[in-house]
């Protein structure tokens, strides 16, 4: 799990965080259980000793002749009672009243509270000390024999014990831990199957998920996503349809009226006459340009979008395909429009990149005074690029940042400054993900524009 | 010359229609696909102008059904549309050349000369460009029936940029168009030929030098 989905809900970390709880909870509560059903049987186990040795002393209890009672214990049968490698075990004889008979002196009774033996937690001789008192009469005097050990024995016991628990408690807890996230996992594998495929998928890309291996659980939203695909696909068909047919529409009886204005002037002797259907004709070249210019905008997004042709173009044909349209146009504004061509290539949609290169050009060659040269280049400088150089007047480096506003007042000596060409330099170039840059020219002089296509592109075989 | 001009909007087809008369041309003007094939297979023409976007078939299927019952006739294209794809589809249906809508008058001329030259050249043996004549078999151009004196690599450059009137020629491709496998030839030599092609050739067509790219041979419109 990576930082970058911490902040968004993941199923995987829910599905562990459900699962992994609660699975440490009932562990951990087994632990206990085991520590527990573990210990009590010790603990009874090592009392039931010393209750043994409490009765065994107590038979060991006798009447003096003076009527008291005594301890007849032999010497090495108190060893053997005492005999313990680990714990200090300790005895006490009293009588009823508390007077001493017998034994370790100062080794506190259990208090009789109605069981016999009775057994109790104490101290003696500064060590927790576990005591059985066992009450019993010798002869007719009561007495009480007290048995008590340290609790070393039983601490070691305890200890193995938890221990053991913990151990294989811990490792039962690692190897489900395992369990859990692989199951998840697996689980979800189907999920992040089909998350990777939207992921790889060009954005571009229109066509239906696949969902014979989608998991029920997320069909509806992949079901939700392909009829999406299917609107948008329908939507760019249509838009498609309606600019061909708008194209046809308005290209046609523009067609016409271009050539018969033409015609016209060329038939009529009226220099007069013929000036004005030379200025109608001019206004019907504009509207042309115009319509062509909306059109090529119209169509770039879904050109790219829609179509996803992105092809292999080759940058020098692009510019000698430019070259060859605008060189009799340069000629007569007496501009020398040239090239200067290096090896480049990108993907990408030809006839937009053409566009947007000829509305530069004709921008250069608008701006650039008689006499002067626009330069059309292409090439590989790290990244492959488009650019444009004049020897016009340039633009001062304060302006610089405006200068793309030209295509604003645009082409204003010839009218067309409909501003359709800039929106479709910056649109052609943000299809493509390039960068648009303007400078000055070489010592100054003139404006050099840059359309940095992003990476570095292989013509793709494919 | 005879021209068949498949043209459904009527401002339009009469307008080219009198554009292509001014220039001499025999022209049949016709609004449907199906009079158009009728045409073709009636006379013989020596080029068809045909728009794509014609009621019933379109031009695309007169072009493929013309050029299935093995009709030569060269075809010039008009569209409205501007996209690649169209171009293509023509081109790959054996259209000569295609020209998009909106277009001028001396475009239009110019393309149709175009065409028709080249399927000339392709057809037969003779290549005219203005008062240029080349005789493709022989390896001879004359000027105004004078003819040139030219060497080899002096005619290939004029042959591989006639061929391409009206359009760049890079100086690769003029470079490759001259050299034998064996030797290597620098750009200047192109330049060194072109100047004296220019030099050979009189006024009769302009060979102009376009910076960075090649050279393109302009036809005068005769």
């Amino acid at each position: 799990m990576s930082k970058a989905t911490d902040e968004v809900p993941s199923v995987t970390r829910r599905l562990l965080a459900l699962l992994l709880l609660p699975a440490v909870a009932i562990l951990m509560a087994g632990t206990l259980a085991d520590y527990f059903t573990a210990v009590a049987p010790l603990g009874e186990a090592y009392d039931q000793a010393l209750i043994d040795a409490a009765i065994a002393i107590a038979g060991r209890v006798v009447t003096t002749p003076g009527g008291r009672p005594a301890l007849s214990l032999p010497p090495e049968a108190a060893a053997i009672l005492r005999a313990d490698s680990i714990d200090s075990v300790f005895f006490h004889v009293s009588a009823a009243d508390g007077r001493h008979i017998s034994g370790d002196a100062g080794l506190p009774d259990v208090p009789d509270r109605g069981g016999n033996p009775a057994r109790g937690n104490s101290t003696f001789r500064g060590e927790p000390v576990r005591l059985v008192s066992y009450r019993t009469t010798a002869g007719t005097a009561p007495v009480t024999v007290t048995v008590g050990e340290t609790l070393r024995k039983r601490d070691r016991a305890r200890a193995a014990v938890l221990t053991t628990a913990v151990t294989v408690d811990v490792a039962e807890l690692g190897l489900m831990l395992v369990l859990i996230w692989l199951g998840v996992r697996l689980a979800l594998a189907p999920v992040r199957g089909v998350a990777a495929q939207i992921h790889r998928r060009s954005a571009r890309d229109l066509a239906p998920l696949p969902l014979a291996r989608v998991p029920v659980e997320i069909r509806g939203v992949v079901e939700a996503l392909n009829r999406l695909f299917a609107t948008v696909t329908r939507a760019g068909a249509e838009q498609r349809r309606f600019l061909e047919s708008a194209a046809h529409q308005l290209r046609t009886p523009l067609t016409g009226i271009q050539a018969q204005i033409e015609l016209l002037a060329d038939d009529e002797t009226d220099p007069l006459r013929r000036e004005r259907l030379r200025n109608v004709l001019d206004g019907a070249h504009r509207l042309a340009h115009t319509t062509h210019q909306l059109l090529a905008l119209a169509r770039s997004d879904e050109a790219v979008t829609l179509d996803h042709r992105l092809e292999a173009v080759d940058l020098a044909a692009v510019v000698e395909a430019v070259l060859n349209e605008r060189i009799a146009t340069a000629d007569d504004a007496g501009i020398d429009l040239g090239a200067q061509v290096e090896p480049a290539c990108i993907r990408g949609v030809p006839w937009l990149l053409a566009e947007a290169l000829g509305n530069l050009a004709d921008n250069a060659v608008t701006y650039t005074p008689r006499g002067g040269s626009v330069t059309l280049r292409c090439g590989h400088d790290g990244h492959p690029f488009l650019q444009v150089t004049d020897t016009g007047s340039g633009i001062p480096p304060a302006e610089r940042e405006r200068v793309l506003d030209r295509f604003h007042r645009g082409s204003n000596a010839r009218g067309d400054g409909s501003g359709l060409g800039l929106a479709i330099v910056q649109e052609v170039a943000h299809l493509h993900g390039a960068s648009l840059t303007v400078a000055a020219g070489p010592h100054g002089k003139g404006t050099i524009v840059t359309m940095q296509f992003r990476a570095a592109q292989q013509p793709d075989p494919a | 010359m005879r021209i068949l001009v498949v043209e459904d909007d009527p401002l339009v087809g009469d307008a080219v229609r009198r554009a292509l008369a001014m220039e001499s041309y025999a022209v049949d003007l016709v609004a449907s696909a199906e009079a158009a094939a009728a045409a073709l297979h009636a006379e013989t023409f020596n080029l068809a102008i045909v728009d794509i976007g014609l009621p019933g078939a379109s031009g695309l299927q007169l072009l493929r059904d013309a050029r299935q019952r093995g009709l030569a006739v060269p075809v010039l294209i008009l569209t409205a549309r501007d996209g690649l794809d169209d171009r293509v589809a023509a081109l790959d249906l054996g259209a000569d050349d295609y020209l998009v809508k909106p277009f001028q008058v001396p475009e239009l001329l110019a393309r149709c000369r175009a065409v028709i030259r080249r399927a000339h050249a392709v057809a037969g043996t003779e290549l005219a460009l203005g008062a240029l004549h080349l005789d493709l078999a022989h390896r001879a151009a004359a000027v105004d029936g004078h003819a040139l004196d030219l060497t080899l690599r002096e005619w290939s450059i004029l042959e591989c940029l006639a061929f391409n009137a009206g359009r760049i020629v890079s100086r690769e491709r003029l470079t490759q168009a001259v050299v034998n496998w064996s030797e290597d030839l620098t750009p200047n030599a192109i330049e060194v030929y072109v100047s004296r092609l220019r030099a050979k050739l009189g006024g009769a067509v302009n060979i102009r030098a376009v910076r960075g790219m090649g050279y393109r041979i302009d036809v005068q419109s005769h």
